[in-house]
């Protein structure tokens, strides 16, 4: 009987510490970012580095908040709801992963601390040199060494690749991304992206990439 | 009975329903009879005090019986079986009703993608309408799909339609449906197809006719932009 007891009381206490386990939520912070950075990795790379493969940007050492508005906006469906926008689906559906509260701050935290990469170029058909004169538009918003500006939402271009950038100045051009109910920063770069031709695309991200 | 456990929307989900019934109570008569006998035989023939077991060789025309007689009948339940099975995946598969309409359904890592003709009821015209995740349609419309994917395998399924059916990069698979119900029903992939599998889902919504109309006008970019 005994034996009987002491079998009955481990298995209660493991459900009782089960439960209490499974009830807990995640301690927000760099650890839990680090965690649920896993999700992230398989396209982005363990370091954040990007995969052309997949069409996955470059995220390490991006800031937190720019991080946190784009996973946001993948959540409530301001980017990553077109038809059109590929792997912006596919980045949409891996945000709804993070569902957990905090989840999405504990990773943009641990995604800013990881060290910005040099990237290099790939495209060689634009002309820096007239592509700095384009870019004044451009600098309005980005900064004119492409810093960023969170004042204005506006993301640092500085250690990106210049594919992830000319993919995304036609996204804006087309309409595949920056469209959508509510987007406001999509809605404010969209027309800049409209006013340039492909070429000038191409100049511009050759500038960008000539400042690294 | 497959009514009560998930609801039908579709013209041949009821088709589906019955030939899953008809399998499982062949199957399932046979199943507890043969287990029934086999506990009666365990039960009837264990161990007693004094009885020595037998070696039988199962070769005469009276132990025969046993294997021969329900191996008849297992087969003849096989043919029914075959045969319902065979009318209806005709019906569903084999056999394209006229389309009142066609849409084209894309499938991609995580998501699907509707194209469906705007007011001209045509697909692949200025006018079509692309939507991510959620398909607009009239009940009582039979409609044509075209099922095309953009990466890896997926697997179109709307569980009250009873349809499903794989999506194979390269190839632009045919089939249709005509729904019978309106209102809003699950879509998802049923075949892995990567991390985000499990939150590759959409939705249909089936509306009444003049619902659709409305919907089309509403959103045709013809009539939109």
């Amino acid at each position: 009987m005994t034996f009987v007891r002491t079998i009955q009381q481990t298995v209660a206490a493991t459900i009782v510490v089960g439960v209490v386990a499974c009830d807990s939520a995640p301690t927000p912070g760099l650890a839990r970012g680090e965690e649920v950075f896993d999700t992230c990795a398989p396209c982005h790379g363990t370091d954040g580095a990007g995969n052309y493969e997949l069409l996955a940007p470059a995220i390490a050492g991006l800031p937190a908040w720019y991080i946190t508005s784009q996973l946001e906006k993948y959540q409530n469906g301001q980017r990553g709801s077109s038809p059109f926008d590929t792997v912006g689906i596919r980045m949409k559906s891996m945000s709804l992963a993070l569902d957990v509260d905090g989840d999405l701050e504990s990773v943009a935290e641990y995604v800013s601390g990881l060290p910005g990469i040099d990237a290099p170029a790939s495209l060689h058909d634009g002309d820096a040199n007239a592509g700095q004169q384009a870019y004044a538009l451009c600098a309005a918003c980005h900064g004119a060494n492409g810093e960023g500006n969170e004042a204005l939402n506006a993301p640092p271009l500085m250690g990106q690749y210049d594919w992830y950038l000319m993919r995304q100045l036609k996204k804006f051009k087309t309409g595949s991304r920056g469209s959508a109910t509510g987007d406001i920063g999509g809605a404010i770069m969209r027309p800049n992206a409209m006013t340039m031709d492909d070429a000038t695309m191409a100049n511009v991200v050759a500038y960008i990439e000539a400042m690294q | 009975m497959g009514d009560f456990i998930l609801q039908r929307a579709s013209s041949y989900a009821g088709d589906i329903d019955n030939l899953i019934l008809l399998i499982t109570v062949l199957v399932g008569v046979w199943f507890f009879l043969v287990e029934g006998m086999f506990f009666y035989l365990l039960w009837k023939f264990r161990a007693k005090d004094g009885q020595k077991g037998q070696y039988i060789t199962g070769k005469e025309k009276h132990l025969k019986r046993w294997i021969n007689i329900p191996h008849g009948i297992v087969l003849a339940c096989d043919v029914v079986i075959i045969v319902f099975a065979i009318n209806v995946w005709y019906n569903v598969k084999q056999s394209l009703p006229d389309a009142e309409s066609t849409i084209r359904v894309i499938g991609q890592q995580w998501a699907w993608i509707f194209q469906q003709p705007g007011a001209d009821n045509t697909l692949d015209t200025d006018d079509d309408i692309f939507t991510t995740d959620d398909l607009y349609v009239s009940n009582e419309t039979t409609y044509h799909f075209h099922l095309v994917s953009r990466d890896v395998i997926h697997d179109f399924s709307v569980p009250v339609f009873r349809l499903k059916q794989d999506a194979i990069p390269g190839r632009s698979i045919t089939g249709w449906f005509r729904p019978t119900q309106t209102g809003t029903f699950d879509v998802q992939c049923a075949e892995m197809c990567g991390i985000g599998h499990g939150v590759m889902s959409g939705r249909i919504h089936v509306q009444t006719a003049a619902e659709h109309s409305a919907w089309v006008a509403a959103n045709s970019p013809a009539a939109g932009e």
